[in-house]
């Protein structure tokens, strides 16, 4: 079975990536495929590298506000460009009320600073089999 | 998944040095007081930089700036009012980039994890009313470009630039590992800081322009061994291309501090500073040559750890700043930063400054652990892990320096695979229990149960999207010829490696140009386009070069 493919990218200029270096390692260690766009990235690049890639989950990790706006624009150009690609975002700065705002605008998964490492693996598998069953 | 307690059968300290249950006087024996502690304010300054009771404390201030100058002024003075001591400040993170607000990519990021300064007026602004002769002003801001702005305000309200005291960060080796990636070549890097080291020392000779930075790189997980040991080698280099000018050593070795970083080991932080008051002195006497005994000791300054801090159960970190700020208070550093209980949700509310400030006021007032001078001086444990830290530091400095030039390391991301590796150790730590976080792998509770203080940390503020219409007008308002001509100057100056870069930079500051025009011209000297990210044009047209 192909492995789950995910694309990992923090936007904008937020320059933290402890928090991205350490998902990409788990979810590679969980056997999924990580392609690492690393900082400063705009919803533009992120679409663009997850189509001609061809993975099965965008996963956003953040440690500034960056990604409260970016958030639409992420959305809307996926749509634009018909691409079902899920969006996952994830930072301790990620409060219960942003996860839900996140939900509302189309975001797939949130998670905050409490997410468990085999929470987000199991959530993100699910993600990409639901997107393998379209 | 919670840990159990007492999972951590091994005794080590956070960097893994191993431990015994007990020290006593086998630990240090044959060791000479002279020679490996001496008094406070006598070599090898071990037990500190000053005589004991000549000054007790330290600096106490906070890190500070938000949104746009006039809005950072505001908190200074509000931090100032509540009995702070000095200024510490930091960009956000496009002026960190040597990006002006209005880039593209800084849209969302405005104001929000710093102040926004790229210009001569914004450090008119930041500095509004605030005597620049008689508090210090402690900088994360870019080195050159801020000792220019600094100058050039000095200058203009009558204020001598000589009688300035405060500090900016040097990052030439990590920065673009770490947090403060300013898009540019290692060599050009290198000569800004060595650049603005050289001026100030002439110009500003109270200000420590050479301030090492080893809090922002230990942000990535790297232990107190690596903090320092890539802290020195950063050091040893700049000194390097300092004398490899012509330069004294004692000309610049007085003004060269370390701001470093407290994490939640107790003895090993205190036993860092120690060692590394001892590594400096000997580092500075004994292998550069150093006559004058202001060179050997070296002030420290402290952030509290941010990485040590959570989310989760916020109201602990108050309780992990206190513990740091004790520390600190028994390593006796000379100023302290104690990072905020909402640090891993946003830059500090002003309710957290005040927490943060206060904790520094108790510690220092009520638990009067600064009326004797280096109180755990001739603890077996203290002495013995001080040893065996200078040992490991000592060690790896010389590893790292016998691979070959620091220059070609980072390049071939040496450094950056340390920083990787860091990371991972330390987020393995925390998901197996062997780094021990309460609220996080030990004694958490559900969210929903996780309320105290939540409020205060979630709050959010907007980017300061107004300093994008700010800066046009800002733009259209100046003498466009005027800017082109000191960018044009900036840029020749660029292209001669033995020109000092700092008469072309405060000329540029202040015939209006901005931090993000002069860096991208510079950036354009050294073969790079002048945005990173390629979407702004240069600034100025210049000929291709063969």
């Amino acid at each position: 079975m192909k492995p789950v493919k995910v694309l990992i990218a923090i936007l904008g200029l937020d320059q933290h990536e402890v928090g991205a270096v350490a998902i990409a390692r788990i979810l590679r260690d969980a056997g999924m495929e990580v392609i690492y766009a690393g900082r400063f990235n705009l919803p533009a690049g992120v679409v663009k590298t997850a189509i001609d890639e061809d993975v099965d989950v965008i996963g956003i990790s953040c440690h500034s506000w960056e990604y409260l706006y970016y958030a639409d624009e992420l959305v809307e150009l996926l749509a634009k460009e018909e691409a079902e690609i899920p969006v996952v975002v994830g930072g301790s700065v990620v409060t219960p009320g942003d996860a839900r705002m996140l939900a509302e605008k189309g975001i797939a998964a949130a998670f905050g600073a409490g997410a468990r490492p085999e929470e987000m693996v199991a959530a993100i598998r699910g993600l990409a089999a639901g997107r393998a069953a379209i | 998944m919670s840990t159990e307690n007492g999972k951590e059968a091994v005794l080590q300290t956070e960097s893994r040095i191993p431990l015994r249950p007990l020290y006593g006087p086998a630990d240090g024996a044959g060791k000479s007081y002279d020679t490996e502690l001496g008094d406070p304010g006598s070599f090898p300054f071990t037990r500190g930089t000053r005589p004991a009771g000549t000054r007790r404390g330290w600096i106490h201030r906070e890190l500070s700036g938000e949104g746009d100058p006039r809005r950072s002024n505001e908190q200074f003075k509000y931090l100032l009012g509540l009995g702070q001591m000095g200024l510490d400040v930091i960009g956000d993170t496009a002026t960190m980039g040597l990006l002006d607000p209005d880039h593209p990519f800084a849209r969302h990021a405005v104001g929000t994890q710093g102040v926004s300064v790229c210009c001569l007026d914004d450090f008119r602004e930041l500095y509004r009313d605030i005597p620049l002769d008689q508090v210090t002003l402690s900088h994360s801001l870019p080195a050159a470009f801020t000792v220019a702005g600094l100058y050039s305000v000095a200058s203009e309200r009558g204020v001598s630039p000589a009688a300035m005291r405060g500090s900016v960060i040097q990052s030439p080796f990590f920065c673009e590992d770490c947090g403060y990636a300013v898009h540019m070549p290692f060599r050009l890097r290198l000569r800004l800081a060595a650049d603005s080291i050289e001026f100030s020392s002439r110009e500003m000779p109270k200000f420590h322009t050479f301030l090492e930075d080893t809090y922002y790189i230990s942000e990535n997980g790297i232990d107190a061994v690596e903090e320092m040991a890539l802290g020195f080698i950063e050091v040893r280099g700049l000194i390097r291309e300092l004398l490899a000018r012509g330069l004294d050593i004692d000309s610049f070795g007085p003004r060269i501090a370390i701001l470093v970083n407290c994490r939640m080991d107790f003895f090993e932080e205190i036993a860092k500073i120690r060692a590394t008051r001892r590594l400096f002195a000997r580092m500075m006497r004994d292998e550069f040559g150093a006559k004058d005994p202001r060179s050997w000791a070296v002030n420290i300054s402290v952030h509290t750890s941010g990485l040590s801090l959570t989310a989760q159960q916020p109201v602990n970190n108050i309780v992990r700043g206190a513990v740091q700020a004790l520390a600190m208070a028994c390593a006796g550093v000379q100023a302290l930063e104690v990072s905020t209980f909402d640090e891993a949700f946003r830059t500090p509310s002003p309710e957290a400054h005040i927490v943060g400030l206060r904790t520094q006021q108790v510690v220092e007032l009520e638990s009067r652990v600064t009326q004797v001078a280096d109180p755990m001086g001739g603890s077996y444990f203290v002495e013995s892990l001080t040893d065996e830290l200078e040992r490991r530091i000592g060690e790896m400095i010389g590893n790292i320096e016998a691979m070959g030039d620091p220059a070609q390391l980072a390049d071939r991301g040496f450094f950056r695979r340390m920083f990787d590796e860091a990371t991972e150790r330390h987020s393995q730590g925390l998901i197996d229990g062997t780094l021990a976080k309460v609220g996080v792998n030990v004694h958490a509770v559900a969210e929903e149960e996780d309320t105290l203080l939540r409020d205060v940390a979630e709050r959010k503020f907007e980017p300061s999207r107004e300093r994008i219409e700010w800066m046009a007008a800002y733009r259209a308002g100046r003498d466009a010829r005027a800017v082109e001509e000191a960018l044009r100057a900036l840029y020749e100056a660029g292209l001669d490696p033995r020109r000092s870069l700092m008469p072309p930079i405060i000329a540029g500051t202040r015939a209006g140009a901005t931090n993000g025009e002069m860096a991208g011209v510079l950036r354009m000297a050294y073969g790079r386009p002048a945005d990173p990210f390629g979407v702004l044009p240069d600034p100025i047209a210049v000929e291709a070069r063969a």
